[in-house]
């Protein structure tokens, strides 16, 4: 019987490797999916200094929407982003990547969550 | 659920001020909680208006992230409360102030969008104020795209004049639009000429909506008594019987439901 738990336990921490892994594998296809839609030509040279407003006049609509929905939440998820655009979560998550890639946010891991945050001090 | 309310115009004297006060005054008296700030950093005007001169925190200090909205706050109820609440945050209109507010850089403007952000769950939800409403400097300048960013309604006052016209329609497809702001049009200054009759009000007001793509809330006519108040006294608090006062009771009325 402890054998067979033991085993139980050993297989779920195994599933529960497998999920997140496929959860990082879809993140990094929806910034693969973004850049090939709207190419490279949206990526600046240099990095961008910050995230201010005349910078978010200068970014494409789908971006901007992205953008300015996450200076409005300071720090979160796709979903969280996603509620407030209306917008799918796969998309958001697509476009919030795609700014991380551009230099104007950040990510960070906690967990098994993603956030998103604009640095403010960095 | 408070509202953001900023007011915006493309060219400088167009009424914004005189509005923003007038507007706040006409909430307060209907009973409303109401916070108004002066955004215009290069020409601070409501610390003349309210006549507040030393204060120990001025709007700057907290954009600057010196002290938090609280110490910038002066409850100017007992005077201009009429039955409601008025708190209004001040910019520092010494020339210190103003030359340093004029040499910012990108990342403390962003750190200001962050700021007046903020605003929104200190103001209107730890408060419980039902507006706040942010009177803006004029054009396309940092501090008044993020009063826009931060509002849930954008007011835009125009006068006649073309060039005025003209950049009011141009900031709607390149600022308010991009934004996807809900904003609105106030025709300040009209001749009364315009609105004499009913055929000549119908006919001005075929010719405003030829001219602007947004909703216009407001025609304000150019009343002599308004100017003749030289910002000295609240207009529509001293004189509650005007026409002017009318005109903005009917404009509280349509950006409360906008």
């Amino acid at each position: 019987m402890a054998a067979y738990r033991k085993l139980e336990t050993k297989s779920t921490q195994l599933l529960e490797k497998i999920r997140e892994n496929l959860e990082q594998l879809n993140e990094k296809i929806d910034v693969m999916i973004e850049i090939q839609k709207h190419g490279h030509h949206e990526l600046p040279e240099n990095l961008p200094e910050a995230l201010d407003v005349m910078t978010l006049l200068s970014l494409p609509d789908h971006l901007r929407k992205t953008a300015v929905a996450l200076c409005k939440l300071d720090h979160a998820t796709a979903d969280e982003v996603a509620k407030q655009t209306k917008r799918a979560r796969a998309v958001e998550s697509g476009y919030l990547n795609q700014l991380v890639i551009m230099g104007y946010m950040k990510k960070e891991r906690r967990g098994r969550k993603a956030y998103f945050f604009v640095d403010k001090e960095g | 659920m408070g509202k953001i309310i900023a007011v915006h115009s493309y060219k400088g004297g167009t009424g914004k001020t005189s509005l923003s006060v007038n507007l706040a005054a006409t909430y307060a008296r209907k009973g409303k909680k109401v916070c108004l700030m002066d955004l215009d950093f290069r020409a601070p005007s409501l610390h003349a208006i309210f006549k507040k001169q030393n204060l120990d925190y001025w709007l700057n200090d907290y954009l600057n992230g010196i002290c938090e909205i609280d110490k910038v706050l002066v409850d100017v109820t007992n005077d201009h409360g009429n039955g409601g609440k008025l708190l209004v945050a001040l910019a520092n209109p010494s020339t210190e102030a103003i030359r340093d507010m004029t040499a910012k850089d990108r990342k403390w403007e962003m750190k200001a969008l962050g700021r007046l952000l903020s605003l929104r769950s200190s103001i209107l939800n730890d408060l419980g104020l039902d507006y706040l409403i942010l009177d803006t400097s004029p054009g396309l300048q940092y501090s008044s795209i993020n009063a826009i960013v931060t509002a849930d309604v954008v007011l835009v006052v125009t006068s006649l004049d073309a060039s005025d016209i003209n950049g009011s329609q141009r900031m709607t497809s390149e600022l308010y639009d991009l934004f996807e702001k809900k904003t609105g049009i106030l025709i300040n200054k009209v001749i009364a000429d315009y609105l004499s009759s009913e055929a000549e009000q119908k006919k001005f007001n075929k010719y405003i909506k030829s001219l602007h793509s947004l909703p216009v809330l407001a025609t304000i006519p150019c009343f002599c008594e308004v100017l003749r108040a030289a910002g000295d006294f609240i207009f529509t608090e001293e004189r509650p019987e005007h026409p002017f006062t009318e005109t903005l009771e009917e404009l509280a009325a349509k950006v409360e439901k906008f």
